[in-house]
């Protein structure tokens, strides 16, 4: 039997704003609890919500980024559930008439473009923090401590449609989403501070089927790695029991990091579940074109229009795609040394490879004040034009990255620049022929490894000096002819 | 729609324990609501606009701007248990 799987991502995003949502309470990032706390985030009766500007800037912004259409008179809803760190009861959230509709982002997954659409992008509150205490085991708890210095934080929930069919292409959205928000300027986008949170909606069916299998969603997966993980075992474990003819429960399950397994945590609630109402404390949002065209102004350089620039330097689509999530200086530094050099290809394997490694090596987050584009570019130009070896390049990038030289300079100082000198390698190669008859009788053909060998030996006798591309030609033309 | 209605569904969403007595009763109330409801549907009115809130004001936003928060002790003191800062209450587990 041949399945698909069918994913639908749902994920919340954390807003960078100063206050929360609905009360002018500091955003505040501190073990410290309920340091940041008044009576309308802690659900106190009476205590009335005023939406922040901010925050709905931002949404409008983030709409627009993921391609949707605004809805221009919208509302918030009442979602009733019952827990304790949501003292209200209820979450301020959207039902139907979120703030964005029907849009998409474009995703690359190795030399592929792939549009995931969007359902919809809508405005809501974060609940407070639990920590469940006693002798360790989670359900053997005696008890559970709350926080809320996060309930109230603005939250933008973004569902796309049930259209990402493998866990590569759900890491490749977030990927793309997660440089959205830092883009913008919305959100930290940090996964390992929560600023973004994803749950995973996985169905399996017959692959001729039109319907979508029973679906299950997947909750706790805080890195990219353990989404991908738990998209995969999902995925199989669905489709063993199609095909052991047992039927899929529509259930919540849970990521369970130890042990690399999702396990049954609760039948599904439908949205009838929640008793979605409109918020009487809050009267319609109108987003008119004025406001609309406020939010435009902000947003620039978005990842979509990084990928265009970069591809337009000569860089390949997967290789745009990297430096367009990366850093920004990398993307800085790669765009000005590329004018230079010329060479996108050869500019962004120095910077990704030599550069990036070096950092990661030395411990550098940032790059020392000296280094700028037209050292790394001059750097890249002397290997590129064989002046110096590769080698001697790496050695040189190293110095760079721990005082001010010029690279040129250097590389002539130290002696690392190359002979090209046909009549100076003339000489090594035959002396290095002389030494080594017996290899020289064993060699067949141009082809032959023992080549390489002879190649080394010339490079060593030169300490590196030469360039090997032309001691391995005159090498063959001394023994071939 | 109104045919599907099943007063199970109902009772289980409320979190009410119904009687099979009360639930035929239910049933019969309920069931008359929505054909009110059914009735509505047949009202054209492809020309009004969307009505979505009972209020016509519009939203009032704030800048985004924090203001002193609740005095740490003054937000714990209605509290019957608090633990290193924390409101303390029954385990809870999803």
């Amino acid at each position: 039997m041949n399945l698909k799987a069918t994913i639908g991502m749902e994920t919340h995003v954390e807003l960078d704003t100063k206050s929360k949502m609905f009360c002018s309470c500091e955003v505040v990032e501190t073990d410290e609890p309920n340091i940041s706390v008044c009576p309308t985030c802690l659900g106190l009766p009476g205590a009335l919500p005023v939406p922040n500007k901010t925050a709905i800037e931002y949404i409008v912004m983030l709409s627009l980024g993921a391609n949707c259409n605004i809805t221009n008179e919208g509302m918030f809803h009442r979602k009733n559930y019952f827990y304790p760190d949501l003292p209200k009861n209820y979450q301020i959230s959207q039902f139907d008439f979120p703030v964005g509709v029907n849009g998409f982002l474009e995703i690359v997954l190795d030399e592929e473009l792939h549009s995931v659409e969007i359902e919809r992008v809508h405005m809501e509150e974060d609940t407070g923090k639990s920590v469940h205490i006693g002798s360790g085991r989670i359900d053997s708890a005696t008890s559970t401590l709350l926080d809320f210095n996060r309930s109230g934080i603005p939250l933008v929930e973004v569902v796309t449609k049930p259209v990402i069919s493998t866990s590569k292409m759900a890491v490749a959205y977030i990927e793309e989403l997660r440089q959205l928000v830092i883009d913008l300027g919305i959100s930290k986008g940090k996964l390992e501070k929560g600023n973004l949170r994803f749950d995973a909606n996985i169905s399996v069916a017959n692959e001729d089927s039109n319907e979508l299998g029973t679906k299950v969603e997947i909750k706790n997966m805080n890195s990219l790695k353990s989404l991908e993980k738990a998209i995969d075992y999902e995925i199989m474990r669905q489709s063993k029991q199609i095909e052991k003819g047992e039927s899929v429960i529509q259930e919540t399950r849970h990521w369970d990091e130890n042990k690399q397994v999702t396990i049954s945590m609760r039948t599904k609630e439908g949205s009838a579940d929640y008793r979605y109402f409109s918020d009487p404390d809050l009267p319609n949002m109108i987003i008119d074109e004025e406001f609309i065209n406020n939010s435009k102004k902000n947003i620039q350089n978005l990842p979509l229009d990084k990928r265009k620039t970069l591809k337009e330097s000569g860089l390949s689509l997967s290789d745009s795609n990297y430096l367009d999530k990366g850093d920004k200086w990398l993307y800085d530094l790669y765009l000005s040394t590329v004018e230079n050099t010329k060479d996108s290809k050869s500019t962004f394997n120095f910077l990704t490879g030599e550069l990036q490694g070096q950092m990661r090596k030395a411990e550098i987050d940032e790059l020392p004040d000296w280094v700028d584009s037209e050292k790394i570019s001059n750097l890249i130009n002397l290997f590129e034009t064989n002046e110096v070896s590769f080698t001697s390049a790496k050695d040189i990038l190293a110095k760079l990255l721990g005082e001010d030289i010029d690279p040129k300079s250097y590389a002539t100082d130290n002696n690392l620049i190359q002979s090209s000198d046909d009549e100076e390698i003339k000489t090594l190669v035959t002396s290095v022929i002389n030494e080594n008859q017996d290899i020289v009788e064993r060699l067949e053909d141009p082809e032959d490894k023992l080549v390489g060998f002879l190649v080394g030996q010339v490079m060593k006798s030169s300490v590196n000096k030469v360039n090997p591309g032309s001691v391995k030609d005159i090498l063959l033309k001394e023994l071939f002819g | 729609m109104s045919e599907n209605f099943n007063i199970d569904d109902i009772s289980n969403l409320a979190s009410i324990e119904l009687s099979e007595d009360e639930k035929a009763k239910l049933q019969k109330d309920l069931q008359i609501i929505l054909e009110h409801v059914d009735a509505l549907k047949n009202i054209d009115v492809k020309d009004q606009k969307i009505d979505i809130h009972p209020l016509s004001k519009v939203l009032e936003l704030r800048k985004d701007e924090s203001k002193e928060s609740l005095k740490h002790e003054d937000a714990m003191m209605n509290s019957p248990e608090t633990k290193d800062g924390h409101f303390v209450v029954p385990p809870s587990i999803e």
